[in-house]
């Protein structure tokens, strides 16, 4: 029987189980992505080795599917004898994939502000941090978040793969109880929508951000 | 060389899965390409219920993971007795889940033209069938077709996916491989670099045409 209340009732509190393992996953994927990203992005902007290495890992992890990633992770990892939890795992192909976008994205923000910004900052009589801090940054974050929600949207959505790898997130949750009970209309329903209210929190949060962090020195 | 035996004896069965993953995305890029122009066309163009039925669906599969979808047909067809072979179920899912972004890049396609554009178009006494074929969707459709290219590279990622509800295509043969022969890094490597093969050579075509639209201005 679709739309049974009963049966929503019991099968909350377990994809709720689920939905903790999912919202660690995508605020810890988040948070050190916001970091390696920029580190990438940085060693992308010198000049040399390190730059040719930053390229190489960017364009890799892009165009590699990330379920590729978590089994090279996961079963690479256990037989070269550093066998790591399956959540770890995920977290490394998750972090290891969406810093390559993130770095992209910084890219493309820092890009976008023109030298002629930098040279009236110059000229202004700024000194090198007061350019970053009143001209640069500004307008970099301005531009940067908007790519940035919608990444975090993305990695919400690509926390679904660990289930490939055993972790017992939402997916997982709702396929065992999918198999357990045939009941696919209830358990996909509530998936979707748990799936799509952590997704509107980010972008609400994200417009938040945009009217606060943008342009405010 | 020896420790990359699995590799050399599986090549080949390699080979076919990134031939059907091809096959795969192409199958889907295209009813996904027409529905998302039709849901551009009918967001900017069309009444206030169609263009918020759009948008609400739009929204809604932007914020729901590919694969709980996938998933969710998978258990929903034997269920409603459609007999659809597993190929054109997941054809039909990337389809309308793809649709979504198309319709967003063609949108930004067609609404960054400038207004004069339309000005023109009507200073000249075309009608609105004119406008839009002659004027408005040649610039537009070169305007979009980066972002085009680069979301077909994600759709070739994207199909890895379905290995997960049991469908042969590259990442399922390469796992099937791995079980054989117990050698995930070897194989999974060798499947990687073929989706890397196939995505690379799109982002760089898509990073091609950015820098004829950006020469064109």
């Amino acid at each position: 029987m679709p739309f049974d209340p009963n049966f929503i009732r019991r099968l909350l509190p377990a994809l709720l189980e689920g939905a903790e393992i999912t919202i660690e996953l995508s605020v810890l994927t988040i948070a050190i992505c916001l970091v390696w990203g920029l580190l990438v992005a940085l060693a992308n902007a010198t000049r040399g080795p390190l730059a040719w290495l930053a390229a190489a890992y960017i364009q890799i992890v892009r165009n590699t599917p990330l379920l590729i990633q978590m089994y090279l992770v996961y079963f690479g990892l256990g037989f070269a004898g550093l066998p790591l939890s399956g959540f770890m795992c995920g977290l490394l192909a998750l972090c290891l994939q969406n810093g390559g976008y993130v770095a992209e994205i910084y890219r493309g923000g820092l890009q976008s502000v023109s030298a002629r910004q930098y040279e009236s900052g110059r000229a202004l009589g700024m000194r090198r941090w007061t350019l970053y801090r009143v001209v640069v940054l500004p307008q970099v974050i301005a531009r940067v978040i908007p790519p940035l929600a919608n990444q975090g949207i993305s990695i919400i959505k690509d926390t679904s793969q660990v289930a490939a790898i055993a972790v017992m997130d939402i997916m997982k949750v709702a396929q065992i109880w999918v198999e357990s009970s045939a009941n696919t209309y209830d358990v996909f329903l509530t998936v979707g929508l748990i799936y799509l209210s952590l997704t509107t929190i980010v972008s609400f949060g994200a417009r938040f951000a945009e009217r606060r962090l943008a342009f405010v020195a | 060389m020896r420790t990359f035996a699995p590799l050399i004896h599986g090549y080949w069965y390699l080979l076919r899965g990134a031939g059907m993953t091809l096959l795969m995305a192409g199958a889907s890029v295209v009813p996904a390409t027409l529905l998302g122009m039709l849901f551009a066309l009918g967001q900017i163009f069309g009444g206030r219920i169609s263009r918020a039925a759009i948008v609400t669906y739009i929204f809604v599969v932007r914020g729901i993971p590919l694969l709980v979808l996938l998933t969710f047909v998978y258990y929903l067809l034997p269920l409603t007795g459609i007999d659809l072979p597993p190929f054109w179920g997941v054809v039909l899912v990337m389809a309308c889940y793809y649709a979504a972004f198309m319709a967003e890049v063609f949108r930004a396609g067609i609404l960054s033209l400038p207004q004069a554009q339309w000005d023109a178009a009507r200073g000249l006494g075309m009608n609105r069938r004119q406008m839009l074929w002659i004027v408005i969707f040649p610039q537009a459709f070169r305007l979009a077709a980066p972002p085009f290219v680069n979301l077909c590279a994600n759709l070739i990622k994207a199909t890895s996916l379905v290995s997960v509800v049991g469908l042969w295509e590259l990442t399922m043969a390469s796992r099937e491989i791995v079980e054989r022969t117990l050698a995930p890094f070897q194989i999974f490597i060798g499947a990687a670099f073929l989706y890397f093969c196939m995505c690379f050579a799109l982002s760089r075509y898509g990073k091609y045409l950015e820098g004829r639209v950006l020469a064109g201005h």
